[in-house]
């Protein structure tokens, strides 16, 4: 009997921005959305969400936390093009504009199960000195035109970025078909906590 | 054939004495391989860090190999940069890593070298500047010619690779 197998594999994956960490800066809100290549398409759920205002809380920790919901399916035939998560973080600045706080990507695990992940958030900057003071002063800070390029490898070579936080993500992942189209993904990532481990309540 | 999937990131680097840095990477294969999707190399971006010391780069790494045999796994080779508040370029370390031959996630630590020169290119390069470089880049990840060289260690460049394997088990390959 000549099976026909699938030739289509679903990737799921839901989880949570979780929290933030900018010893500098306060007031932030995140927008997140996902890239991916030509083979990919979302079939279910949100590809993008802004998330609330949170401030810092004033106990030790100073942790900025958002608990955002992240709910997405896709479906593809080819793993080049593995999605990945881009997110911009921003705030007020002394004037009271909203200004970039940083930009940070990380393609979404590929092993089914629960992953935490903590990601660097960096800014563009500006070259010359009085463009930097200018920039502060108007308000207008130097930003990507479209977030998407975070994503990308080429044309970043000319860019001079400042590193100046951190984000938490939490996602569960689950794949339906990739073993019958003959990709293995390795073992299940177990929780792996990196970064400083903050209290939150995980999903039961 | 089978296929192999690259996916992760360059993250970013620790323990370098210079603080802009930036990272261009390249991959090298053998013969039986041939890259279906995805950039063979590239440059990331110059990370000034504010908090903490290790410079971020965050840089996405998607490669699709197709492959007829296990010879010549792929390499990746990286030269760490440094660029000055005037915009000159310092060598700050070469490394190279091989591809992770499992499926899954792992966390690699490439440790870097850089060429020293005489005691007076030393001198030269920590007041002026610059200080010798490689001519030819395949001395980062072959082994030949290696012994001419003298070297001193660099800082660790982390990166985040995953990796997923089609059709090894047809084959036989266990991995």
């Amino acid at each position: 009997m000549a099976a026909v197998g699938p030739s289509v594999f679903l990737l799921m994956v839901n989880g949570q921005v979780e929290s933030a960490q900018f010893p500098e800066h306060d007031d932030l809100y995140c927008k997140y959305c996902f890239v991916y290549g030509h083979d990919w398409a979302p079939t279910a759920g949100l590809e993008e969400g802004i998330s609330q205002i949170t401030s810092k809380s004033h106990d030790v920790r100073h942790s900025l936390v958002w608990n955002f919901p992240i709910d997405v399916t896709f479906k593809s035939t080819n793993p080049f093009g593995w999605p990945q998560i881009v997110l911009s973080v921003y705030g007020p600045d002394v004037f009271g504009n909203d200004v970039v706080r940083g930009y940070g990507a990380v393609h979404v695990p590929f092993s089914p199960g629960r992953h935490k992940r903590t990601i660097p958030m960096f800014v563009p900057e500006s070259t010359s000195t009085l463009q930097k003071f200018t920039s502060w002063f108007m308000g207008r800070r130097p930003e990507y035109t479209d977030p998407k390029v975070v994503a990308q490898g080429e044309g970043r070579e000319v860019t001079r970025v400042r590193s100046q936080g951190f984000v938490t993500l939490l996602f569960n992942v689950v794949t339906k078909d990739m073993r019958k189209l003959g990709y293995d993904t390795g073992p299940a990532d177990m929780l792996r906590v990196e970064g400083q481990g903050l209290t939150h309540g995980l999903p039961q | 054939m089978a296929e192999v999937h690259v996916i992760g990131q360059i993250v970013g680097a620790t323990g370098f004495s210079e603080s802009s840095l930036f990272c261009k990477w390249g991959v090298h294969t053998g013969a039986a391989w041939k890259l279906l999707s995805g950039v063979r190399e590239g440059q990331t971006q110059v990370d000034t860090p504010q908090i903490g010391d290790m410079a971020y780069w965050s840089h996405p790494i998607d490669l699709h190999f197709a492959t007829k045999g296990l010879q010549g796994w792929p390499r990746l080779h990286l030269q760490v940069w440094s660029q000055d508040s005037f915009g000159r370029c310092q060598l700050a370390g070469y490394g190279f890593c091989h591809v992770p031959s499992s499926p899954g996630t792992h966390k690699l630590d490439c440790p870097t070298w850089r060429p020293l020169g005489s005691w007076r290119e030393q001198l030269a390069r920590a007041f002026v500047g610059g200080g010798p470089q490689l001519l030819h880049g395949d001395a980062i990840y072959s082994g030949a010619d290696r012994y001419r060289l003298h070297t001193a260690a660099g800082g660790t460049v982390h990166l985040d690779l995953g990796l997923l394997l089609r059709h090894f088990d047809r084959y036989g390959v266990e991995c």
